[in-house]
């Protein structure tokens, strides 16, 4: 039971009374996994990550860690927000961006890790550039190191590719996904993008339309390591695509027509 | 476009009307003395005096000692106060009324009071001076807390930043746009309060130091006074921007990016 | 954004002034400040409500509003005409500017000495004081407020044959009222101290004078209920600008979003 690295249980959250964001989401995450967690727009993706961070408190139901409950973010938990432009400090560089979770840790090994994460994510060159002289990508990529340098064990990722153009994302997801497999992290992906799902996750979990809820959770057993290329050609892929796809317009349409 | 010649064209005309004030001064003071009109050169005299010996001792340092002691006070306890009552948003409803009264007294009216408690010390100036310049820093500094990205708490939330850690290493630089504009304006008003401490309540001092050579009708030293207290102000008003300059150099580019551009 | 129903925040405010009020007392009781010197808060409101209703401290109010006026109607005028000058007229603008810096860092009250010295003590100098120290900020936003005028207000008044004048009274004058109502509400409070300032110095009646000759008479209550009631009497003329503001100028961009 603790071994899962994280349990949803019957979560359930509304900012209004009447109209609940979440109901009844359960699902489970075990060590190493690579989830991605894929709904209709504003279905509240958003609202369950922040729960699932223990930024915020469900109403109902438990999310634990490692079987624990938390009342704030767990230290081993680290997270990637969307809008990589509000997330990063203006006011710090590069370095000092990616430094921010270590201010416990001895100056050599700050800079030890602090120049690893860098290069995992290619960015030592604009290590002492400030955020607003980074592209999208880069400040991203930038978000990313400081997320890793702490050396999490659960990563989660809010839509971390949506704002970014085609070819940067597919250049990140397959970043991330070597990151994820090098660091053997737990990684929880919410993404709008039905083809990253299958393509990055070994779980997909899909949510229905607000209130949201599991509907169906599907295994994606495609080998890795995986190639943007042939993976995406491979007829399981386009079958547990396919599926997915089907699933998610269900509940798109469930939305429209309620 | 002439660029050159836009740009001299200006200056010329600068120059000349500076020039021609002055003289219209100098004769007017040479063909029609009066006790409110000196001479340049008495002026010039009386302003390089103040700047030496035992005037810069007894009138220049007490002066700036004490603008400086209140202003920095005024900085320090509007930065914190200010960014506690921003980012503890509950406490807005409390505190506004009693802020919403005491940042609208005449600060003047506060140094009959500080008399009193004080006496005429230099305590009870640095506390007209500080009292009077604390408003615009902790109101811009309440702003600037509560205005910080959620996003930006969130991080530090996620990292295991404490309360007041996030307080100093995220809320603090986030508002400090904010706050710098608010601490210009404490710099001008510390100046008033400063000068009028010294004319009401003090024995050395600019500000007395003016009022005695009124007194004694000594008024070239009046005008080198009033140009020495300009020259401070100035002096410090760009410091304070070349500072601000460098310390909010992030915030420039920052915004030159993103629409609104803000941080906050 | 409302984030307390209106009567929590009310109560909550009262609530403050409750604890300020319990402060002071609390400061008395433990004798850190010499309750002689420091009166309780009842003995000030009574001092307060019987110098107020026919005593010495409302006829030294009217004193300093009979100088704080006439000298805040001068610097309107001034500044608003000077304003309107300098930002329509290039060349007189270049021409006065290095004066206009000149003067600019210098504090007004540093000239008391020298109006003492021109224009002695008397009623002229104080309303030149007055006059002097707020027509800076009504002149300053005057001059930005025509300068940002919208030039596509102008355009239109243009294309629908305005001549110069009619441009300046129908079109640039009723925009920039916006900012002539903020200068003039700066000076509002600037003419005040000067008022006050001038009336210490040089016994000039009004209120300024009143505190500092009770004072000296070791009437220290009295003193305590003049300087609230001028606080008072700072807030409420804000209040009543902004109220006016808002009554007049409901379209400005400041009060549109109420």
């Amino acid at each position: 039971m603790s071994e899962s690295i994280l349990i949803m249980d019957g979560v359930t959250k509304a900012y209004v009374p009447t109209a609940p964001i979440l109901k009844d989401v359960s699902f489970r995450q075990e060590p190493g996994e690579f989830l991605a967690v894929v709904g209709p727009s504003g279905c509240g993706k958003t609202t369950m990550l922040r729960c699932i961070a223990s930024l915020m408190q469900p109403d109902q139901g438990a999310v634990l860690h490692h079987g624990q409950h938390f009342d704030n973010p767990p230290p081993w938990l680290s997270i990637v927000f969307q809008d990589y432009n509000r997330s990063l400090f203006p006011w710090l560089s590069v370095r000092r961006n990616v430094a921010f979770g270590l201010r416990h840790v001895g100056k050599e090994e700050r800079d030890a890790r602090v120049q690893g994460a860098l290069k995992a994510v290619n960015l030592e060159h604009a290590a002492d550039l400030y955020p607003w002289q980074l592209s999208g990508g880069m400040q991203q990529r930038c978000a990313l190191a400081r997320s890793i340098v702490v050396q999490p064990k659960l990563l989660l990722l809010d839509e971390p590719f949506a704002s970014v153009d085609a070819q940067t994302r597919i250049d990140l997801q397959d970043m991330v996904m070597d990151i994820c497999r090098k660091m053997s992290l737990s990684t929880l992906l919410v993404t709008h993008d039905i083809d990253e799902a299958v393509f990055m996750a070994d779980k997909v979990v899909v949510l229905s339309t607000r209130p949201a809820r599991v509907v169906e959770e599907i295994g994606v057993d495609l080998p890795r390591p995986r190639d943007q290329l042939t993976t995406k050609e491979t007829p399981d892929f386009l079958h547990l695509r396919h599926r997915v796809y089907t699933l998610v317009r269900q509940q798109a349409q469930k939305g429209t027509s309620a | 476009m002439t660029a050159r010649r836009n740009r001299i064209a200006p200056l010329a005309w600068q120059i000349g009307m500076t020039g021609a004030l002055l003289a219209i001064w100098q004769w007017a003071a040479l063909t029609h003395p009066a006790p409110y009109l000196p001479v340049l050169q008495n002026i010039v005299a009386g302003y390089l005096r103040l700047w030496h010996g035992d005037l810069l001792q007894s009138a220049i340092v007490p002066s700036m000692v004490r603008l400086a002691i209140g202003f920095l006070i005024a900085v320090a306890a509007g930065c914190v106060a200010g960014l506690v009552l921003g980012y503890l948003r509950a406490l807005d409803p409390w505190v506004r009324p009693v802020l919403e009264y005491l940042r609208f007294i005449p600060a003047v009216a506060i140094l009959p009071a500080a008399l009193l408690l004080f006496g005429p010390t230099d305590t009870m100036r640095i506390f007209v001076i500080a009292f009077g310049s604390v408003f615009p820093v902790l109101l811009a500094a309440i702003d600037g807390a509560r205005r910080v990205d959620a996003v930006l708490l969130d991080v530090a939330r996620v990292n295991g930043l404490s309360l007041m850690e996030r307080l100093f290493r995220v809320v603090l630089p986030a508002a400090l746009p904010l706050i710098f504009a608010g601490v210009r304006i404490a710099l001008s008003i510390a100046l008033v309060m400063m000068v009028i401490s010294e004319l009401i309540a003090a024995d050395d001092g600019l500000g007395f130091y003016i009022l005695r050579n009124q007194r004694l009708f000594q008024t070239a030293n009046v005008y080198a006074g009033v140009l020495t207290i300009g020259t401070i102000g100035l002096a410090l008003t760009l410091a304070l921007l070349a500072i601000e300059r460098s310390v909010l150099s992030w915030h420039r580019g920052w915004r030159g990016l993103s629409g609104t551009g803000s941080v906050i | 954004m409302k984030m307390t129903p209106l009567p929590g925040a009310v109560l909550k405010g009262i609530a403050g002034i409750a604890l300020s009020v319990a402060l002071w007392e609390l400061i008395r009781a433990f004798r850190i400040v010499d309750p002689r010197d420091l009166p309780s808060f009842v003995a000030i409101v009574r001092s307060a409500a019987a110098g107020l209703w026919g005593g010495d401290l409302a006829a030294a109010l009217v004193a300093t509003i009979g100088s704080w006026v006439p000298g805040l109607l001068i610097a309107t005028i001034g500044g608003v005409a000077i304003g309107i000058a300098l930002a329509l007229v290039p060349t007189l603008e270049i021409a006065t500017r290095p004066l206009l810096e000149f003067l600019r860092p210098i504090p007004s009250v540093a000239l008391i000495p020298v109006a003492l010295l021109v224009l002695g003590i008397g009623l002229q100098m104080q309303l030149s004081m007055i006059a002097f120290a707020s027509i800076w900020p009504v002149l300053f936003s005057t001059k930005a407020g025509v300068e940002s005028v919208d030039p596509r207000y102008l355009e239109t008044g243009r294309v629908m044959g305005l001549g110069q004048t009619a441009q300046l009274l129908r079109i640039v004058l009723p925009s920039t009222l916006p900012s002539v109502a903020t200068g003039m509400r700066t000076a509002s409070a600037i003419a005040l101290v000067l008022a006050i300032t001038v009336e210490m110095l040089t016994g000039r009646p009004g209120i300024g004078f009143y505190i500092e000759t009770i004072r000296l008479n070791g009437l220290t209550t009295e003193m305590w209920a003049a300087i609230f009631v001028t606080g008072l009497f700072g807030y409420l003329v804000n209040a009543a600008f902004m109220a006016a503001e808002r009554f007049a100028l409901p379209w400005s961009p400041e009060n549109r979003d109420r």
